[in-house]
């Protein structure tokens, strides 16, 4: 653009190109152009997507969130769309990220309900309360191919599993305890198979908790702790770590030789013909060598679940110890688990039918007060909490919702408990 | 004749010429064929890129039916109504938070700023474009969610990826300001402009373009992003009612059920949203390019 | 030519007289400054605070990862003490080799991040140097071998790789591509290529979940970037220096070795850091196809963490226990400032933006 020099006279006009010509481009006018329309559509249709739905639902719908795990999850969504027939004005947004994550949520008042599998202790430090509202249980799956049938496995074996003392599926403890054809099974797996890959939960999870809550009362020479976290410090090449339940899933889905702590509620997910869950044992009633009939080895289903959970609720001192009760091993350990030895009460007795050993309270964790200065923990909303969880004792644990995930109902007890508990919330 | 050494000296020209031959031979050859090869690394490249749009587009699209895409049904697996139009209103809010923020602070380290404080500033933008988004997520979540005590929130996820997105508008502000021809902001200011004068009425129309392609860039960006959203709200199953309330993201939804047991009808939900984001993406990428080259054509013209 | 009258004399503004200036006025006119020379100066200050826009929000991430009073956790354990308190290691047992939160009761928690550090290591390195090595493969044709119309088609598809969002590839490479390396790939280099150190051993998880599809995905992801970076470094030598290089007789291959890399070798030096800039940070692709695991693989196969994944997949459930925030927010730190450090001196020897459509660039 410099100044142009030599004296010339300047081009006649017509043969100057015309300001405008664009030749065969696409004009900048037209793609904007495309962009606003685009943009337009795009809000016209959220405009008519919003007023339909908020034609079918009040504007001041009240949003419960809910965050926690895993293994409550499902039946939550059950409950969501449930509820808001039951009641429009309120919508729940479950979300699944480990029972670690909803403690830490509940305590801090940033989701309305915090679900866990394990109690949280200590819960009134943060002005929160532990609320069962489920009864559910946790499979043992593996994955083995050529073995039909369900293995028989119990605590004890179950500790050294994860605790390293048992590397190989031909191992004779785990072979005393099974049938002739199933010990040649597992004798007859190829090598690559033959090394127990312990899968486990990464997260921060209830079903770890429960899990090691089992193997620490077993074997006494179970080297990690019961807790959200507790196989934290199980590494190796053996171990291959998951985050969520469904991940649990894919991960024994994938990997033979796996072995897998499960919720109930993932079951009907779990496909594969070398898939299978294993009957757990209770041993308590004898040593850690094994040693129990094969009638000790109980599956899974809402009978065994139900005389473990009301065998431990029996047997526990709930005036000490509120709702913060384990039901692991038909709450053999009296009132709350508090990681050391001696937590009270006395081995139980072997009933019949055999409890299913691997059974727990789902909790949910709500504040006893409205949070200031939190937007999600106000009173209304904890009205609505409130409500939301005094319909899932009542109707939420009918049949046909617990059915879909395997869970029991409460006992009445809990759910007397329960009335009492809710009615200490100030909303 | 290129001799290597002396001992060649003593060698018959024959043997020196079928020796050099065969060396050059050797070179044009080797050239030749890397020639070939090293253009097959495209295919390195676009195979996976190609395999990723395919697997996404056949898994998504023989379920994304006008239906699903406008549910708002709460027991509907795949309903998609809510999530998109989430996404769209995040977007949006987020887009104008972000453009308020950059194009304000790129056009005045572009016209006031003196050199030195503008190579700083210019240097911080890079520095934010290059963080890592769980950096962001994480910085979100301590200052918005919990230090301002808004929570797991709408307005937290929107600030957050405001945050995300402001240095790219910054950036693109900043350069399309500074590229103005030199005599035509000498012109204006000759011609008795001032500042925002100039601003306004010379340097926008010209810029434009390329301001208005770091936008929907940073919206191609934006929607894409997982950390900030995830880790600044929580996943809701309808439109937020409140700016406390929880919201809804395309790329939360693929995070949330990535996982599930195949067969699940999730895992086709989370492929639906990742075919939306594709498209979204791709969209945007044309969008720019169409105003992009007739950028080059319209700044040529300036050069005239 | 027009002789014209000279101009009229102008008016006067505002009554004011011109004062030819004297030897012993201060040249500026004494201290007055005219108000247009405070508007100048007040624009230019109030210009400073939209264009300090980056400035702040980086200030507030530093000070948002420092500062955690308030959160429940008290001083000795936040950051600020390692600046504050010796020794100059993050305090309890930060750069150790064993990360266990919740060990078995009577045991301390051990909060060693070397493994999160070390498995970031190990998988941004392997990535940044295949895609370095396909980068620089890809810019060379592209710039010196492929007719120019062909490539200013295949270029925009190698950018339009880093237009994808990693959700995107994080699903896609668990959903197809993992359980190709599980099942397929890592059985068969483990038979195969055992010769090689740490190729050897048992080929990992069927799922396929593990180093290898992390260095694959991440290679996929910077490859954008060091593809970009390189090919502007190349495309910028002076046209006579290729020429030059040609006339004396160089094959274009030799052109490209002897002399384009040497000159463009700032350009490529930054492209490295910039890509490992990227392929170190990136979270939720790695958080998807690694997951987290607080070990050293045993061999190649192996899975491990990486620091953006775990804190990102640790995040939520970290607030029941202070220390572990305070670990976690370490970890935090130690990723800012390796990102920082990377995209500082990535950015020493390219001019600030070269391309606005590759994200992370």
């Amino acid at each position: 653009m410099s100044a142009s020099s030599p004296a010339q006279t300047p081009p006649p006009t017509e043969s100057l190109p015309p300001a405008r010509r664009r030749g065969r481009t696409i004009g900048t006018g037209v793609a904007i152009a495309i962009a606003v329309v685009l943009l337009i559509v795009g809000i016209g249709a959220g405009y008519v997507i919003g007023n339909s739905l908020k034609s079918s639902s009040s504007s001041s719908t009240t949003v419960l969130t809910e965050t926690g795990s895993s293994l409550l999850y499902p039946l939550m969504k059950i409950w969501g769309p449930n509820y808001t027939a039951y009641n429009p004005s309120v919508t729940l947004s479950p979300v699944s990220s480990g029972s670690g994550a909803g403690q830490s949520n509940a305590e801090l008042g940033l989701v309305n309900i915090g679900a866990s599998d394990g109690y949280l202790k200590n819960a009134s430090a943060t002005s929160l309360i532990n609320l069962p509202v489920a009864i559910s249980a946790q499979l043992v799956y593996y994955n083995l191919p050529g073995v039909n049938g369900h293995l028989n496995l119990n605590g004890s074996v179950l500790a050294m599993m994860y605790g390293g003392a048992i590397t190989t599926w031909e191992n004779p403890l785990i072979l005393a305890a099974q049938n002739a054809t199933i010990q040649g099974e597992l004798k007859a797996l190829p090598t690559a198979d033959q090394t127990i890959t312990l899968i486990k939960r990464a997260d921060s999870s209830g079903d770890t908790f429960l899990f090691t809550s089992l193997c620490y009362m077993s074997w006494s020479g179970f080297p990690y702790s019961a807790s959200t976290s507790g196989l934290s410090g199980l590494t190796g090449s053996n171990v291959l770590p998951e985050t969520g339940n469904s991940e649990m899933v894919t991960g024994v889905e994938g990997t033979p030789g796996g072995i897998a702590y499960i919720g109930i509620s993932y079951a009907h997910t779990v496909t594969g013909a070398s898939v299978n869950y294993a009957a757990v044992g209770d041993n308590l009633s004898n040593s850690a060598s094994g040693g129990l009939s094969p009638a000790n080895y109980v599956l899974p289903n809402p009978t065994t679940i139900s005389q473990d959970a009301n065998l431990g609720l029996a047997r526990l001192n709930f005036a000490t110890y509120q709702l913060a009760v384990s039901l692991i091993l038909g709450g053999s350990w009296a009132g709350a688990i508090n990681l050391t030895h001696g937590g009270g009460g006395s081995n139980p007795t072997v009933t019949s039918p055999t409890p299913y050993p691997l059974v727990n309270l789902e909790y949910t964790l709500i504040k006893t007060s409205a949070v200031s200065g939190s937007k999600t923990v106000t009173s209304s909303a904890l009205h609505d909490t409130v409500l939301f969880l005094q319909w899932a004792i009542a109707y939420g644990n009918l049949p046909q919702y617990l059915n879909q995930v395997g869970f029991v109902p409460l006992t009445p007890t809990v759910a007397g408990y329960d009335a009492v508990e809710l009615s200490s919330v100030s909303a | 004749m290129v001799l290597a050494n002396a001992s060649e000296a003593r060698r018959s020209p024959e043997d020196i010429l079928y020796q050099e031959s065969l060396r050059t031979k050797w070179r044009l050859g080797f050239d030749r064929v890397i020639g070939w090869l090293l253009p097959l690394l495209f295919i390195v490249a676009i195979l996976p890129i190609a395999d990723l749009v395919y697997y996404v587009g056949s898994r998504a699209l023989p379920t994304l039916t006008f239906q699903v895409l406008t549910s708002t049904s709460l027991t509907q697996t795949d309903a998609l109504g809510v999530p998109i139009v989430s996404t769209a209103e995040i977007m949006v809010f987020a887009t104008l938070l972000a453009v308020a923020f950059g194009i304000f602070g790129g056009v005045a380290t572009a016209e006031y700023l003196s050199e030195r404080m503008a190579g700083w500033v210019r240097m911080t933008a890079n520095l934010l474009v290059g963080l890592p988004s769980v950096t962001l997520g994480y910085f979100g979540y301590f200052t918005f969610v919990l230090y301002f005590g808004w929570g797991l929130s709408y307005i937290a996820a929107v600030v957050t990826l405001a945050f995300f997105m402001t240095p790219y508008i910054f950036r693109t502000a900043d350069l399309a300001f500074t590229s103005v021809p030199r005599p035509i902001r000498e012109a204006a200011f000759g011609s008795g402009a001032t500042g925002p004068q100039y601003i306004v009425r010379v340097a926008t129309p010209i810029a434009f373009p390329q301001v208005l392609n770091g936008i929907f860039l940073a919206m191609a960006i934006g929607v894409g992003e997982t950390a900030p959203i995830v880790l600044t709200t929580t996943l809701s199953t309808i439109l937020p009612t409140s700016i406390y309330s929880p919201v809804s993201f395309l790329t939360a939804l693929i995070w949330e059920n990535f996982a599930q047991p195949k067969g699940s009808p999730l895992i086709d939900l989370a492929f639906q949203a990742a075919f939306l984001l594709i498209i979204t993406v791709i969209a945007l990428n044309i969008v720019v390019r169409l105003i992009s080259y007739n950028f080059q054509k319209r700044i040529q013209g300036l050069y005239q | 030519m027009v002789i014209l009258d000279p101009p009229p004399a102008p008016a006067s503004e505002g009554g004011r007289e011109p004062i030819p200036p004297t030897s012993s006025d201060p040249p500026d006119g004494g201290l007055h400054r005219s108000r247009r020379e405070w508007l100048r100066y007040l624009t230019k200050a109030l210009a400073l605070v939209p264009a300090l826009i980056p400035t702040l929000f980086l200030i507030m991430i530093v000070v948002a990862l420092f500062s955690l009073a308030g959160f429940g956790v008290t001083f000795s354990l936040s950051p600020f003490r390692f600046v504050v308190h010796p020794p100059y290691n993050f305090g309890f047992g930060f750069f150790g080799s064993k990360w266990n939160p919740s060990p078995a009761p009577g045991y301390p928690a051990q909060w060693g991040t070397l493994v999160f550090i070390v498995g970031s290591f190990l998988t941004a390195v392997p990535a940044l140097f295949l895609s370095m090595a396909i980068g620089l493969g890809i810019a060379i044709a592209s710039t010196v071998y492929l007719p120019r119309f062909v490539s200013a088609w295949l270029d925009p598809f190698v950018d339009l790789l880093a237009g994808i969002p990693s959700v995107v590839y994080g699903i896609w490479a668990f959903v197809v591509i993992a359980p190709i390396f599980g099942t397929l790939l890592n059985p068969w280099a483990a038979a195969h290529l055992a010769f090689i150190p740490g190729f050897g051993g048992p080929p990992g998880q069927a799922t396929g979940v593990g180093l290898p599809i992390t260095i694959f995905v991440l290679t996929l992801m910077s490859l954008p970037i060091t593809t970009l970076l390189i090919r502007d470094a190349l495309r910028s030598i002076p046209r006579d220096l290729w020429e030059s290089g040609l006339a004396l007789g160089a094959t274009r291959w030799e052109v490209v070795r002897k002399i384009s890399i040497r000159h463009g070798s700032r350009g490529i030096l930054s492209a490295a850091f910039l890509g490992f800039g990227r392929a170190f940070g990136e979270t939720v692709a790695v958080a998807m196809v690694l997951g987290v695991n607080a070990a050293y693989p045993i061999n190649f196969y192996g899975s491990t963490g990486t620091i953006a994944a775990t804190i990102f997949s640790l995040l939520d459930s970290a607030y029941g226990n202070s220390q572990f925030l305070a670990a976690l927010s370490e970890m935090a730190i130690v990723l800012l400032a390796i990102s920082l450090a990377v995209n500082i001196a990535g950015r020493r020897f390219i001019s600030s933006i070269i391309s606005y459509e590759v994200p992370g660039l």
